[in-house]
């Protein structure tokens, strides 16, 4: 009944957080005013452009962004029996900083989109490491994921090079895009993301025992008539896939795919269904404020995302892991 | 008599050009406690892995209930044989109810929910093999014959009618050690088991098979295969077989002097 419990809480703060951060940004909103805005019975025009055309989309890529980082995280580490497995590990983010380099660097002005061109850097930094660990390799994950170090380190030498020779106010442009932020998301953003994501949840909802299995060893998955190659396979291109579309759209977010994992756990326990869901709603949870954080934080100015989240993750994180160790 | 169970046919295991298991063939009939013996490296644990499909064969042909195993996905062959090896304890905290669990796995399509038949088949798992008190404990926290007999529960759920064990006494003490085997042995189950104390051997194993550098040097009762000649050729050991006068089953003692010592 603990885990259950535990998500219900989740589900309600989430629709409660929800409600609330639609009524944070410059423009003064109350919760009745974003109410009657939702449900089409809002008399000023400019609160409804407002909630619907910019301030909602920017909520759910936050939930949707939050959820899917937490899922391919988790997914990652239980699939590879790893904590440190992180979504960023095929060398995504220095792929993506690459293409956004590139793009706004090298090729003339308006070629390329910035989101375009940091979701094409970023498959090609995974097609690469799954380049390098084709075959017999996919067998030891440790393999894959010393692949992805390397693939980020070499991505983003060229990168720094690249920025190094940039002027300024081009180099600058890319660094700030890469320390994430919402502030471009839109209705298109949540098209794109949402479909990525659930299709993401599905199938790992789908393979939990699959997944479980594997939490013991890959020979003891094996007798249990698992293929573990090919399930980490599956697993490994959907989180590559999905964390390339949250890339591409809003820049890097440390922490989230990391740690969220590991907070879940503590709560609701290791197996593949209570760790997906809380995944999804605390994900989303704590994007949703991480985000209201970075709106209002500053007067008129937005602090980025992956600042945020690293900081203040990290400190959460290390409080938690100090109350269990007493607790211990 | 009925066919047998398993039936190994000249199956062979070739890595790199080198023969780790050498063309043998043995049969296995329901019931069966067979044990798998012989020195380090003879071949005990890659024989048991190519029976339950982690290590695919070079050639020959194992049957299971006289249909090829080449012919079953490996969720059919997990139906079918369940193995319990040396695992370590999981890097994530598992506890002793979601191990037991996943021998669900094989008979689960990938919407199936666990039923209350389910769930009482793990209940009744654990408590055969004196779990029960412990199913919501970590794994972690196990001794290492509880992390044996969970993995044993594990198989009962995979409700598979062929047992291999590839050497369920390391590292147990001796109370443990008959334990397990007296447990492997109650579970009515045919049991395949690498074991490297040959007394154990000689007190619970219907049959054993003798390995020696991959090659199958004898098969059948304990008193054909364990005789003082052919012990001490296989572990390079002087060594006298005599009854044990208590249980009267075939006792086995080693001289170290001929090792050189």
């Amino acid at each position: 009944m603990k885990q259950p419990f535990i998500l219900a809480l989740l589900v309600l703060a989430l629709m409660l957080s929800g409600l609330l951060s639609l009524t944070i940004g410059s423009a003064s909103l109350t919760v009745t005013d974003v109410w009657q805005a939702l449900l089409g019975s809002q008399q000023n025009p400019l609160a409804s452009t407002i909630v619907w055309q910019v301030r909602l989309p920017r909520l759910l890529c936050a939930m949707l962004i939050g959820a899917g980082l937490a899922i391919a995280g988790a997914v990652l580490q239980n699939a590879s029996r790893n904590p440190l497995a992180d979504p960023y590990l095929f060398g995504l983010m220095a792929g993506a900083g690459l293409g956004a380099s590139i793009a706004s660097i090298l090729l003339p002005p308006h070629m390329l989109s910035l989101a375009l061109a940091a979701f094409l850097g970023a498959l090609f930094a995974v097609a690469l490491v799954f380049l390098v660990c084709m075959g017999r390799q996919w067998r030891k994950i440790e393999m894959t994921l010393l692949a992805g170090v390397a693939v980020s380190f070499m991505l983003s030498a060229i990168s720094s090079f690249i920025l190094y020779f940039a002027e300024p106010f081009a180099a600058n442009k890319v660094i700030f895009w890469l320390m994430g932020s919402l502030s471009r998301t839109d209705w298109g953003s949540v098209g794109l993301i949402a479909p990525a994501v659930s299709v993401l949840l599905l199938v790992a909802l789908m393979l939990r025992r699959q997944l479980d299995a594997l939490l013991l060893s890959d020979e003891s998955a094996q007798t249990l008539g698992v293929n573990p190659t090919r399930l980490r396979f599956i697993l490994l291109l959907l989180t590559a896939l999905v964390t390339a579309c949250i890339v591409a759209q809003c820049g890097g977010i440390a922490f989230v795919g990391l740690m969220i994992p590991h907070l879940v756990r503590y709560f609701v326990g290791v197996t593949a269904v209570p760790l997906l869901l809380g995944c999804t709603v605390f994900g989303a949870l704590f994007l949703v404020w991480i985000d209201n954080l970075a709106r209002s934080a500053l007067l008129n100015q937005e602090i980025p995302l992956g600042i945020i989240t690293s900081v203040l993750g990290s400190v959460f994180f290390l409080v938690i892991m100090r109350q269990r160790r007493s607790a211990a | 008599m009925p066919p047998p169970l398993l039936r190994l046919n000249q199956a062979a295991l070739m890595i790199d050009g080198q023969s780790i298991v050498a063309p043998l063939s043995f049969s296995a009939h329901k019931g069966d406690f067979i044990g798998i013996i012989g020195p380090n490296g003879a071949g005990k644990s890659s024989l048991l892995k190519l029976i339950n499909g982690t290590q695919p064969l070079s050639s020959g042909d194992i049957l299971l209930q006289q249909r090829s195993l080449s012919k079953l996905s490996s969720r059919q062959r997990a139906c079918k044989i369940a193995s319990v090896s040396q695992v370590s304890p999981p890097v994530f905290a598992l506890t002793v109810y979601q191990v037991a669990a996943m021998g669900l796995l094989p008979h689960k399509g990938w919407f199936d929910g666990n039923t209350s038949e389910d769930e009482q088949q793990i209940k009744l798992a654990l408590r055969q093999l004196g779990l029960q008190h412990k199913a919501q404990t970590l794994v972690e926290t196990l001794s290492g014959g509880e992390l044996q007999r969970l993995y044993l529960a594990r198989a009962l759920v995979q409700q598979a009618e062929l047992l291999l064990l590839d050497e369920p006494t390391n590292h147990l003490d001796v109370l443990y050690q008959h334990q397990i085997l007296q447990l492997s042995r109650g579970l009515g189950k045919t049991v395949l088991a690498c074991l490297h104390d040959l007394n154990l051997a000689a007190r619970y194993c219907d049959k054993i098979a003798l390995l020696h550098q991959g090659q199958l040097l004898a098969f059948g009762s304990p008193e054909q295969v364990l005789t003082a000649e052919q012990l001490s050729r296989v572990f390079q050991l002087p060594c006298e077989v005599s009854l044990h006068p208590g249980h009267g089953k075939l006792q086995i003692t080693f001289f170290a002097s001929g090792a050189g010592l």
